[in-house]
């Protein structure tokens, strides 16, 4: 069974919005930006369903989900396959990210808009972390000398 | 594969938000077994007809994506201005991928620096270095013709189909 590691929790509470990657029964994709990935437990995360009424048919349709989580500081990014179990409208992990919700759009100016419908459950089915390289010179070298 | 002749132009009022003002984007495709799989994206261009675009990414974890996108042919590409939220979701047909040329770089240079520019006043202690490092350099670019375009930004209208536009 996988696990989601203690060094993912930062970047799950780092407010910094993740994206989501969903596939209808039909085979085809939707991607779109997640303002919170939630904790529940080791093999466990919710996502917000605010607006997004795709996504929310799509994993109705076909339950799997691609979730990439960013951690800009460490230069690396979260990368989950997660598996749709079911949809809450009230209890702890609700209001909890309700809450969470409330905090992220008092932060970024979208008070009032964002607004928790539910909260999706999901199993995480893997959890991987990729680390992209540093920011060096020869990065910007590398640029230059491709442009010509 | 079908497609649907359909008459399918990027407005111009968005083109100039991808050219000017968005900074962040991210790719989705799914393999024949419907399994869902992502990328992060560094650039992106409208094609001179304003029917393609063509989809930009760095050179880590590029495999599993290529290999997801040449089973189901199908891209979803979704772009934003942050921290406005301002966000399209494009989707489309996968035509091809080439190698990064010239121009490509100078875009990813330019959205490079819209995006540190834009977080600055965020996280003013942050190192430019990091922020720069986010928008890596490209090494593959990916074209789509475009057959849909949404609107994304957080709030009632979100998810809305612009292009072609829903009938009424």
């Amino acid at each position: 069974m996988t696990r989601l590691p203690p060094e993912i929790r930062p970047a799950l509470e780092s407010g910094t919005p993740g994206v989501m990657v969903t596939c209808s029964a039909a085979g085809k994709p939707n991607t779109t930006v997640i303002s919170q990935v939630y904790y529940v437990d080791e093999t466990h995360a919710a996502l917000s369903f605010q607006f997004f009424s795709k996504t929310i048919q799509n994993v109705r349709e076909n339950p799997r989900a691609f979730v990439c989580v960013f951690d800009i500081p460490g230069r690396a990014y979260w990368v989950l396959q997660l598996e749709f179990q079911r949809s809450e409208t009230e209890g702890p992990i609700f209001d909890a990210m309700d809450m969470q919700i409330e905090a992220i759009a008092s932060m970024t100016g979208m008070s009032g808009i964002f607004k928790l419908r539910a909260a999706d459950v999901y199993r995480v089915l893997s959890v991987e972390r990729l680390q992209y390289p540093p920011w060096t010179d020869s990065s910007s070298d590398a640029d230059a000398s491709s442009s010509g | 594969m079908d497609f649907i002749a359909c008459d399918i132009v990027i407005p111009g009022k968005i083109i100039r938000f991808l050219e000017q003002y968005a900074n962040v984007a991210f790719a989705g495709t799914c393999d024949r077994a419907l399994v869902p799989f992502g990328h992060r994206v560094c650039g992106w261009r409208v094609g001179a007809d304003q029917r393609t675009m063509t989809v930009l990414f760095p050179d880590e974890f590029t495999r599993r994506f290529l290999e997801s996108l040449q089973q189901s042919g199908e891209l979803a590409v979704t772009v934003e201005e942050f921290p406005s939220h301002e966000t399209y979701q494009f989707k489309g047909h996968y035509l091809l991928q080439r190698a990064v040329l010239d121009g490509d770089v100078e875009i990813v240079e330019r959205i490079r620096r819209r995006f540190v520019k834009s977080m600055r006043p965020i996280v003013p202690d942050r190192p430019e270095d990091v922020l720069k490092a986010f928008v890596p350099p490209p090494a593959l670019a990916v074209e789509f013709e475009v057959s849909e375009i949404f609107l994304q930004t957080p709030g009632p209208g979100a998810g809305t189909r612009l292009i072609p536009p829903i009938e009424k």
